[in-house]
């Protein structure tokens, strides 16, 4: 069996980081966790992870702004939006143009979740 | 002939002036003509009783002149002298038988003694009577000749005496006088013939004192102590001329003409007047005056009927125009000119026609001016229904930007909100998948059950933040045309109808275009359905059908629930109300946000027992192309399905 996946989860609730994380582990990923998105950016640089998962809302800056950095840097990074307020379409498709390659809303059913990320780091990729 | 009143001032004027005109000239000319027959009537009856005067006057002195001749004759004859006293006597007599005048005769000797005397009344052997001394014995002595004496015999009838020298010519002195006593009576009978007591004039013979010899009327002159009036006498008496004449004013206001003549007679102060009272003449006028009164009264008859037409015929035009205003200032323009006297020929027809034209302009005016008003009316009128129409459409915005805000402020809340849940949500979704996966198949079935319940309910939390957060978020309507009855068709045939209801479906063969948020009208249909499912849950119809009221297209969905309290009636569409256990009571605020950013409408009716119907109005929209209407869906106009 291949290395585990390597997930970052940003969010600066330290509670759902931790559930999630323990959640997706118990699910045979390999999760690392930031709470604040530079913290994040530099757990992504120096982790270089399969998939990273984040809150759009965070103190210092917003997952968008992690979303275009990292994809900058990385084009077959898995990039998924977590949000727990409405988004209209029109932020939904800034997003998507910034790299993002999901978005789920809290809260969310983790068996889909996990069924999700499978299928996306599943999917041939460019060299990481 | 029309009223006075009708006529008006100008006729009675005019009315006046003919009559001035008419009548003035006529009365001028008769006036100076009657002053002109007055005057010559004075003249002419001045000038016969001046004659009368003079010719009379002229007769008196004749007659006494008769007398002194027949005296002067008597005492110059040569015998008279020298006959006897018997001779002489009987001489005398005869002269008194011719002379009946003579009323006595008597020879005087020079020494003044009667020395015969005869007389028609003497008794026999009168007594010789002394003259000497005596006026007219002297007078006769010594000039020749007396006339005079005048006395009343029998102290009634006048008197004259006569007095002559008796000469003898073989004396160189007179040698007696001859005295005869003359009865004046004939004088009167003579003023009596030629003026009749019947006649105007009276005619009289004076001495110049006053003394009245002979008077037309013999009562007059035969009384005693007979006299003119020293009024009279005096007018008479102080008279330059021989004759004369004139009107007189008497004291006692007695108006007359008196004409005057002094007897030719150098002895005698005698003089006759004529006299005629005025009243004659003035009858006279006063007659001609009355003729011509009466002259002036008909022809003033004749006149006024005549001048009356006459000014009725020249201001009949005026009233004419006079009545065309009053009928122009009740706006009866037409009829107005019907009453214009329109003959140019003469002024008033010039008016006439400058009034016409005056009228016509007013007419046009005035019809532009009602033109105006109506229009005015009209489109104050539609300002009116513009203003109100606005403030509707102002009132409706304010409404809808008031809720707006509000529903900015519930939205902004309500993501907050929604944020802060979800995120512990979120938290226990994960810890309770954790303990599920982590239990697996060994965990106790209760434990299960409850970590079901436990997701269940998050499932819940979660919808109805989502429910909220739908209602307060504000989006853009992506409206899309399409024919209504496709619309509710579509909605209809996925809807998941549970089994016990009975779905009644009519549409509207008419199936006007409406202009629709799917998404959003959608969610709003199905609000009102399901909420018509859940009052029925265990049976019941329900009848969704469309159709037209006026520019509204509508659909309408009936359930025959047990219908909605009044109270709760007014509340229903009010957000967060609800009468359920659970529920965010959003449902019917949804459908009622929706129709409102339609700018359609929503209508509830229930009654209690029998069901509640819901109507959606959407307004209509009209096809551009006219005429090109859509044909009905196949199948729509009753359909009538089990689901």
């Amino acid at each position: 069996m291949a290395d585990p996946n390597k997930l970052l989860i940003i969010d600066d609730d330290a509670h759902l980081r931790e559930s999630l994380a323990e959640v997706l582990e118990l699910e045979g990923f390999e999760c690392h966790q930031a709470g604040t998105a530079q913290s994040g950016i530099d757990a992504a640089i120096k982790l270089g992870p399969d998939a990273v998962i984040m809150d759009i809302q965070l103190p210092d800056s917003s997952g968008f702004q992690i979303c275009s950095t990292l994809r900058k840097r990385s084009k077959t990074t898995i990039l998924i939006m977590m949000t727990g307020r409405f988004l209209s379409s029109e932020e939904k498709k800034q997003g998507f143009e910034l790299g993002a390659d999901e978005y789920i809303t809290k809260p969310f059913d983790l068996t889909e979740l996990t069924a999700r990320l499978r299928q996306l780091l599943s999917r041939p990729r460019g060299g990481a | 002939m029309a009223s006075p009143k009708r006529r008006g001032r100008l006729s009675l004027r005019l009315l006046l002036w003919f009559l001035t005109l008419s009548l003035l000239p006529l009365g001028s000319v008769a006036w100076f003509l009657i002053g002109i027959a007055h005057e010559s009537l004075s003249n002419e009856i001045l000038s016969t009783q001046q004659a009368l005067a003079a010719g009379f006057a002229d007769t008196v002195g004749k007659y006494v002149a008769t007398f002194k001749n027949v005296l002067i004759e008597t005492a110059g004859i040569e015998e008279f002298a020298g006959m006897n006293s018997v001779k002489q006597q009987q001489f005398l007599n005869r002269i008194m038988q011719v002379h009946l005048a003579f009323i006595e005769l008597s020879v005087i000797s020079p020494a003044g003694v009667e020395l015969m005397q005869t007389g028609r009344f003497l008794k026999a052997n009168p007594e010789m009577r002394h003259f000497e001394g005596e006026d007219f014995f002297n007078t006769a002595l010594k000039r020749g000749l007396y006339m005079g004496r005048l006395e009343r015999f029998q102290g009634l009838y006048p008197t004259m005496t006569i007095a002559v020298p008796i000469t003898d010519p073989k004396a160189a002195q007179p040698v007696g006088v001859l005295m005869g006593k003359v009865s004046l009576n004939g004088l009167t009978q003579m003023l009596g013939m030629e003026f009749p007591s019947s006649g105007r004039s009276s005619a009289s013979v004076i001495a110049g004192d006053g003394f009245l010899i002979a008077h037309s009327n013999p009562k007059e002159a035969f009384k005693p102590e007979a006299r003119m009036s020293e009024e009279l006498v005096k007018i008479i008496t102080t008279q330059n001329e021989e004759k004369g004449g004139g009107p007189l004013l008497l004291v006692d206001g007695s108006r007359l003409f008196g004409a005057f003549a002094f007897v030719p007679n150098k002895m005698l102060d005698w003089a006759v007047f004529v006299q005629q009272p005025m009243d004659y003449a003035e009858r006279t006028s006063a007659a001609m005056l009355k003729r011509t009164a009466s002259i002036v009264l008909v022809v003033a008859i004749c006149v006024i009927p005549l001048a009356w037409l006459v000014a009725g015929n020249i201001t009949q035009p005026i009233r004419d125009l006079r009545d065309a205003a009053d009928r122009i200032a009740k706006g009866q323009f037409d009829e107005a000119r019907e009453l214009l006297p329109l003959d140019v020929s003469n002024e008033v027809g010039q008016l006439a026609e400058r009034f016409d034209a005056m009228r016509e302009a007013l007419k046009e005016k005035t019809d532009e001016l009602v033109g105006a008003k109506e229009k005015l009316e009209e489109f104050t009128h539609f300002l009116e229904r513009r203003v109100e129409a606005r403030t509707r459409e102002l009132k409706a915005a304010q409404e809808q930007l008031v809720q707006k805000e509000r529903l900015a402020a519930m939205g902004a809340m309500a993501n907050v909100v929604g944020h802060e849940i979800r995120n512990p949500l979120a938290v226990i979704q994960n810890s309770t998948y954790f303990i599920k996966t982590k239990l697996g198949a060994a965990a106790d079935p209760k434990i299960a059950k409850h970590l079901k319940i436990i997701e269940s309910e998050i499932r819940q939390a979660s919808d109805i933040i989502n429910e909220i957060l739908d209602f307060s978020r504000t989006r853009d309507l992506q409206p899309t045309k399409m024919p209504i009855n496709i619309f509710v068709e579509e909605l209809l045939s996925v809807y998941p109808f549970p089994a016990h209801i009975n779905l009644v479906q009519r549409l509207d063969p008419a199936n006007p275009d409406i202009s629709i948020d799917i998404t959003e009208m959608r969610q709003a249909v199905r609000n009102v359905i399901g909420n018509s499912i859940e009052v029925m849950p265990t049976s019941g119809s329900l009848g969704v059908r469309t159709y037209t009221q006026g520019e509204w297209a509508v659909i309408e969905v009936a359930d025959s629930g047990p219908g909605i309290p009044p109270d709760v009636l007014d509340k229903i569409f009010v957000a967060f109300y609800t009468t359920k256990a659970r529920g965010t009571g959003l449902g019917l605020a949804v459908v009622k946000k929706v129709l409102d950013r339609h700018k359609g409408d929503v209508k509830v009716e229930s009654a209690l027992g029998k069901g509640t119907v819901f109507r959606l109005l959407l307004p209509i929209q009209v096809e551009p192309k006219p005429g090109a209407s859509r044909p009905p869906t196949p199948g729509a106009p009753t359909g009538q399905r089990p689901v």
